[in-house]
């Protein structure tokens, strides 16, 4: 049995124009001490989907409508809050994008780090803050325990981010969420605190449910990848099916949009056409369509399921793993080199 | 994905750094370099608070600081009055010098009508001022606070219901609504108190209430929930905390509001009953002689305006103080 099963999940938004489906219907399973990453652009339902595993949505006006959620045989929808809670932060802890904001400026470090060894395993004050300055000293801070009592405005933005994986690690959980923890970071920065994630990783042993739009930090991090667009998944498979064998025309659109220089010297992006669809109003048929240059008559009118291409990689496209696709590509790519 | 794709990836981003043969980066890649520029400076440097910050802030506002430091005096008279006013000059109640003299080396103030000392009277005055100005902005305090954070946290309904209720107080007058309680609850010091206490609280509610809003969007309260806290952890320890400065600054300027209202209420005689002496009281006793007998009028005059001003450059200063954006 996996670590944490999510099948089905829909989680939708109450808004005065309509019903935003910001989840629908993904499903994934996350093994012990793996990586997972979910890839997609803003609006894609990234975050929804991890702000729905830990019961963060807010209600109202978001409600997870369906599915399950399933942490080592227990259904997280179905916890009481009081068990939700005791859940957060021990279990499940999640760090966040921007590291400015995210730490309480009221707060020494030290403090902020211990606080959920205080609320999680009873710790007394001294102990979390003994805790803390371990933590801070395994994140690669420097001169920890006189570090644990600065504020955050005397920590840089990389050191802030180092001290956001302390704290949700404090505890030990099983499983760390990170919503784009390097998009707010420069870029040098960027690849410290992937570092430090991938080292701390195989220390631990804690599985990592990585939220990013950098396809970049995907192919350092991680074992899976599930590719999100319109809150659907699109394509789910391990790193290397999804990298190199890449089947929804949309996986494509993201790997060509990127700057590769072992590929094209030319040094042209293809970025994706057009802007992601309104999740209230989703175009019927494939969602995908409108900005899809293979589309045919089919993707307009039914949606494709998702469908099992090669044993573990699955897709949603009418055409995923047919020649006619690949072709129409190959031609297309002659096309724009020439 | 194999390892040189990993450094081939790495080196088009430019994050190729010194590595050990395993291919992690090494020790001192971590800890020096440019990941921690100055890091040495850092910890030499003294550690600051917020409010240390603020502190020092304050300190350089000049006009702040004579407010404090007046407002410490005139607390410092009212609490020692009974220790030095009796030795020196008479019991503010004590009538047996000849009347209304006029300011002399024995009694600095003068006396009134019916031969009390005057400078005895603005120094035990003061204790009636301070004592409604601290009271009962802490009943307005207590009740703003609890209705503006539960207003400002659970919105909703509750939100509607509590600020509706504030508008409806803010609808009458202010000083007929304060006289009115007063007609109901009776003069007297006590019932001074509670009526400006009670018709104190809408305007915290609300400023705690916007304080609230806007802290509650930030990151570190979703940080706080997703690490386990509850809903009362989140508000008192999260919240809270970074949401109380405009309100010490409104509490503060509300001091001397509140110290107006009671001279005010003792002006019309429904505060401090006579002979215990109060500003306002005192005016009210001298309107008649204020051609013949100045001085019964100018000083306690003088003590309400001061001590009114101190504690709104008091607040004024602190709302600099503060104010995160004006950092240097």
């Amino acid at each position: 049995m996996a670590l944490l099963e999510v099948s089905d999940l829909k989680t939708q938004f109450t808004t005065r124009d309509g019903v935003v489906r910001a989840v629908d219907g993904v499903s994934f399973a996350l093994e012990e001490g793996h990586t997972l990453a979910i890839v997609g652009e803003s609006g894609s339902g990234k975050s929804v989907t991890a702000l729905s595993i830990m019961r963060l949505i807010p209600d109202p006006p978001g409600k997870i409508a369906a599915g399950k959620v399933v942490l080592r045989g227990e259904s997280v929808l179905d916890m009481s809050d009081a068990d939700v809670r005791a859940m957060r932060g021990d279990r499940i802890a999640m760090i966040f994008q921007d590291p400015m904001t995210s730490l309480n400026p009221v707060f020494r470090v030290g403090f902020q780090i211990g606080e959920a060894l205080r609320i999680h395993k009873g710790m007394s004050r001294k102990e979390a803050d003994a805790r803390a300055v371990e933590m801070l000293d395994l994140v690669g801070i420097p001169n920890a325990p006189h570090r644990a009592k600065d504020y955050p405005h005397q920590f840089s933005g990389g050191m802030r981010q180092r001290a956001m994986i302390a704290m949700a690690l404090a505890c030990d959980p099983d499983i760390l969420i990170a919503d784009e923890p390097t998009t707010a970071l420069d870029v040098t920065i960027q690849a410290q605190i992937l570092e430090l994630m991938i080292e701390l990783q195989q220390r631990k042993g804690t599985a990592i449910i990585m939220i990013t739009h950098d396809l970049g930090v995907v192919a350092d991090m991680a074992d899976d990848v599930m590719v999100m667009y319109a809150g659907k998944q699109v394509e789910y498979g391990s790193a290397d099916a999804v990298f190199y064998s890449p089947q929804h025309p949309y996986t494509w659109g993201l790997l060509d949009s990127l700057p590769r220089h072992d590929i094209d010297e030319k040094g042209t992006l293809l970025p994706i056409e057009g802007q992601p669809p309104s999740l209230i109003d989703v175009p019927p048929g494939c969602a995908f369509h409108p900005r899809c240059p293979y589309a045919q008559a089919v993707c307009r009118e039914t949606c494709p399921e998702l469908r099992e291409i090669e044993p573990g990689h699955m897709a949603a496209c009418h055409f995923a793993g047919t020649d006619s696709l690949v072709r129409g590509r190959v031609a297309t790519a002659e096309g724009e080199v020439r | 994905m194999t390892r040189e794709d990993k450094k081939l990836h790495d080196v088009q981003s430019g994050m190729e750094g010194p590595r050990d043969a395993g291919g992690h980066p090494t020790k001192d890649e971590r800890v020096v370099g440019p990941i921690l520029p100055g890091a040495g400076e850092v910890a030499a440097r003294p550690a600051r608070t917020l409010w240390g910050d603020a502190f020092t802030r304050l300190r350089k506002n000049k006009l702040a600081i004579i407010g404090l430091v007046w407002v410490t005096i005139v607390i410092a008279l009212a609490l020692s009055a009974d220790l030095w006013v009796p030795r020196f000059f008479a019991e503010p109640t004590f009538t047996g010098f000849g009347s209304l003299e006029a300011p002399s080396a024995q009694h600095p103030f003068g006396t009134d009508r019916i031969g009390r000392d005057v400078f005895s009277r603005v120094v035990y005055g003061s204790r009636p001022s301070l004592s409604v100005g601290v009271l009962a902005v802490s009943i307005s305090l207590a009740l703003g606070l609890i209705l503006g954070a539960l207003s400002g946290y659970y919105g909703g309904v509750l939100d509607a219901f509590i600020m509706r209720t504030a508008d409806v107080f803010f609808a009458f007058p202010y000083m007929l609504f304060t006289i009115a309680l007063l007609a109901v609850l009776g003069p007297g010091l006590q019932n001074v108190f509670i009526a400006i206490g009670i018709l104190g609280w809408p305007s915290i509610a609300r400023v705690f209430r916007s304080s609230i809003l806007s802290v509650k969007e930030n990151e570190y309260v979703d940080a706080a929930r997703a690490m386990g806290a509850s809903d009362l952890r989140i508000m008192f320890r999260h919240i809270m905390p970074n949401a109380i400065a405009p309100i010490i600054v409104y509490g503060t300027m509300s001091i001397g509001g509140a110290i107006i209202t009671e001279a005010a209420l003792s002006y019309l005689g429904m505060g401090v009953q006579a002979p215990t002496p109060s500003w306002g009281s005192m005016l009210s006793e001298a309107k008649a002689l204020m051609i013949p007998a100045p001085w019964l009028t100018i000083w306690p005059g003088f003590a309400i305006l001061t001590t009114v001003l101190a504690f709104v450059l008091m607040g004024d200063g602190m709302r600099d103080a503060l104010d995160v954006k004006m950092k240097d």
